[in-house]
């Protein structure tokens, strides 16, 4: 569905996009991962043809020109900078929007209140969108880029300054439109929103791809092992048959198999006060790929 | 087309619902408009009464009663001279109307007769007067407006409030506080400038000296009147109120407030992100361009529709003639399409426009005789005003209001604000697609 092949951006000396490639199939979430100035606004940019790339190509739908109408009216972008006329109310905002892609009459109230429902704004459509929240404009400014129904959906940091509660509403809308096998460009810098709602993931830092795979194989690849710390209730007598390293009451273990190892510690009946099981995540894939934690 | 539409629309909606905006594009052109107006209106057919001759032909105590009412209406000054003096006043427009009451008025008077036993005569042009006179449930209204907004004392308080309002001004657009404070303040000092160098120069400005050329009476410094007394005898145009001449300039405030506010507005599609959004749309950068531009337009359309309408409705600006008058407004809102197409270029924020707009608007509403009126401006300034956008659309808007202008006069205004309309636009259009590319 999609394909970007060594796309490269400089502003200046700066290389902000560097011989990025990928390809995403149709009904697939694909996410970007990477720190703020990665290049994942950049390269997005570039796909949605608001941004022509120095060298490399992109293709949509075996279509090589972004900006030609008819791809345009296939593409939603939310911009990770708010898109929004405050002085509007959330349905003339949407209702604008819809009418930029040349929906009227009945379709059009149609799409806005599907829209509306969408970014579970039904009830506040007929203010104005400068009274909204961060998380409500947010979720304005996604539903703007469902309007006109595409197949193919870009994300640019939808959960940025967002309430948890929106951010439930936003994963909650996303896995919506995955489910109508809409395909999906996802970019942030939270671990764990990659980790639930992408099938695929490409590592970017300084513009370029580090890795790309799906969540489980780059965790296999970079995880690492996982911890268990537990806490007995009372020690066993035997611990010379069991893994890890004991601290008066408390187990600490690294491990690649820890299902395996807690069944050997809880064998012969003993039982635990604690249980801690920090499995390798994407946030430690990261680290492990850069030296660099994820967060700033 | 449908989608520059689209995008007007959308423009005159957020334009309508700020503040701030409505006050530089609305009401501070009709401050201007009726401040100037008030102070400068020492006599002719101001707000203090439409001057009528009455020609009693009938002499009956019945006429003489009918008279002495008429005359004691507030909204009206009557003077009685003899019927040809007064036909020709009339004629030269010293007088709205005449008013003729015939013989057998008083004998026929509530009986029902066939033969009117009242004319008033009126030149064309003034089709208002007639149904100014006759309207006499409109006519209350009118005079309440009037009363208002003819005391110079009033407006000076008012501005005093208006600058002490903070919270106003926390509403004013970015960057024209400042501006708006020093205007207002500079009109204050005028006012009472005006208004006490004016009571020793009325003096010999009622005498009714039609030969008087403005050369000469020049030298009287600040005076609307003598102006008004030499170019009647010209051609039998000229301002029949000094709204004539401060509507006119107000329209042209509007249309700077408009252009002001559409540059800024231009900036801020960018600040805000949502130019991201229109990019992103299948539509085409001219089309977004021709949406703004077609917003600005409609909207200084309206803006000096309503303004000349009020001017003739509420104070008998003339619409001499209405063709010319609808191309003049039309040229000159072209024109500045184009000057808020190109000083949205200036800056990148919204401040920086808005001020900065405002700025160059100033000099050019300044040096184009929207401020003080060009005769009485320094030969050099002069000058400079023919580059001012301002300046011609004064002037083809006074064209269709009491220049009587033709179609080979109006030639000259309407190929400068085309001119620079186009020049501006293109100089805009060409610099805001480069920025982005
Ligand atoms: N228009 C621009 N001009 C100059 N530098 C830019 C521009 N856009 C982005 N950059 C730079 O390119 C790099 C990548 O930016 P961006 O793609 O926005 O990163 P991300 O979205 O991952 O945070 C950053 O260093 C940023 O400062
Ligand atoms: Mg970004």
């Amino acid at each position: 569905m999609i394909t970007v092949k060594n796309l490269k951006k400089s502003f200046g000396e700066l290389t902000a996009v560097d011989d990025v490639s990928f390809s995403i199939n149709k009904g697939e979430v694909f996410g970007l991962l990477g720190p703020n100035g990665a290049g994942k606004t950049t390269t997005i940019n570039i796909i949605v043809g608001l941004l022509k790339p120095d060298s490399g190509l992109v293709e949509i739908d075996g279509n090589s020109d972004p900006t030609k109408s008819s791809v345009r009216t296939r593409i939603g972008n939310a911009p990770q900078t708010l898109a929004l006329y405050d002085m509007l109310s959330g349905r003339e905002n949407l209702e604008f929007f819809g009418k930029l892609y040349g929906l009227s009459g009945s379709k059009l109230k149609e799409r806005v209140d599907w829209a509306l429902d969408f970014g579970r704004l039904t009830d506040r459509q007929k203010d104005r969108v400068g009274t909204y929240s961060g998380g409500m404009k947010r979720r304005l400014n996604m539903a703007g880029a469902v309007i006109h129904d595409p197949p193919v959906i870009l994300f640019d940091e939808p959960t940025v300054g967002v309430d948890p509660q929106s951010r439930n509403m936003i994963f909650d809308s996303i896995e919506d439109l995955k489910a109508q096998g809409r395909t999906i460009v996802y970019t942030t810098h939270y671990m764990e929103e990659a980790e639930r709602l992408c099938d695929e993931v490409a590592i970017i830092d300084h513009g370029k791809i580090l890795d790309l795979g799906t969540v489980r194989d780059l965790t296999k690849q970079y995880g690492g092992p996982a911890l268990i710390e537990a806490e007995y209730e009372s020690l066993p007598d035997d611990i010379s048959g069991l893994p890890g390293e004991f601290e008066g009451n408390t187990v600490r273990i690294e491990t690649e198999k820890p299902m395996e190892d807690l069944a050997k510690l809880t064998r012969n009946g003993h039982t635990l006060r604690q249980l801690r099981i920090d499995q390798p995540d994407l946030e430690t894939v990261f680290l492990n790929i850069t030296g660099r934690s994820l967060r700033d | 087309m449908g989608k520059i539409i689209t995008l007007a629309l959308k423009d005159l909606k957020v334009l309508s619902r700020d503040k701030g905006s409505v006050f530089w594009v609305l009401f501070f052109p009709l401050l201007v408009a009726l401040f100037f107006g008030s102070i400068f209106s020492g006599g002719g057919g101001g707000p203090s009464g439409m001057k009528i001759a009455v020609v009693d032909t009938d002499s009956t105590d019945y006429s003489i009663a009918f008279a002495e009412e008429l005359s004691g209406l507030s909204s009206l000054q009557v003077s009685r001279i003899p019927a040809d003096s007064a036909i020709d006043k009339v004629r030269r427009g010293k007088l709205s109307a005449v008013v003729t009451i015939k013989k057998g008025f008083g004998q026929t008077l509530g009986m029902f007769t066939d033969s009117a036993m009242i004319e008033i005569g009126v030149d064309p042009s003034r089709k208002m007067t007639v149904g100014y006179l006759q309207g006499l449930l409109t006519q209350s209204h009118f005079r309440l407006l009037q009363k208002r907004y003819a005391d110079p004392e009033s407006w000076r308080m008012g501005m005093d409030s208006l600058l002490a309002d903070t919270s106003f001004w926390e509403k004013a657009p970015p960057g024209t506080e400042e501006i708006g404070r020093s205007i207002i303040g500079s009109f204050k000092e005028l006012s009472h400038y005006i208004s006490t160098s004016g009571e020793t120069g009325t003096s010999d400005t009622t005498s009714d000296s039609a030969g008087t050329t403005a050369e000469a009476k020049k030298e009287d410094g600040f005076n609307l009147f003598p102006m008004k007394m030499t170019t009647i005898t010209n051609d039998e145009a000229g301002p029949r109120s000094s709204f004539e001449i401060t509507f006119p300039s107000s329209m042209l405030w509007a249309l700077i407030g408009i252009a002001s506010a559409f540059a800024v507005s231009i900036v801020k599609e960018r600040t805000a992100g949502t130019f991201l959004r229109l990019r992103l749309a299948p539509i085409s950068r001219m089309q977004i361009l021709a949406g703004k531009g077609l917003a600005c337009f409609l909207s200084s359309l309206v803006v000096t529709i309503i303004l000349l309408l009020f001017g003739n409705l509420v104070f008998g600006v003339r619409i001499g003639n209405p063709v010319i008058l609808l191309i003049a407004v039309i040229a000159t809102s072209y024109c500045f399409v184009g000057i808020s197409m190109l000083v949205s270029t200036i800056g990148k924020t919204e401040e920086s426009v808005g001020g900065a707009s405002w700025g160059i608007l100033l000099v050019s509403a300044m040096t184009g005789g929207g401020m003080i009126p060009l005769m009485f401006m320094p030969g050099w300034l002069v000058t400079i005003s023919h580059f001012s956008p301002v300046k011609w659309g004064i002037l083809a808007i006074e064209g269709g209001v009491w220049r009587n202008f033709t179609f080979s006069d109006m030639l000259m205004p309407l190929g400068m604000l085309i001119g620079i309309g186009t020049l501006t636009f293109a100089i805009g259009a060409t610099i805001l697609s480069r920025r982005d590319s």
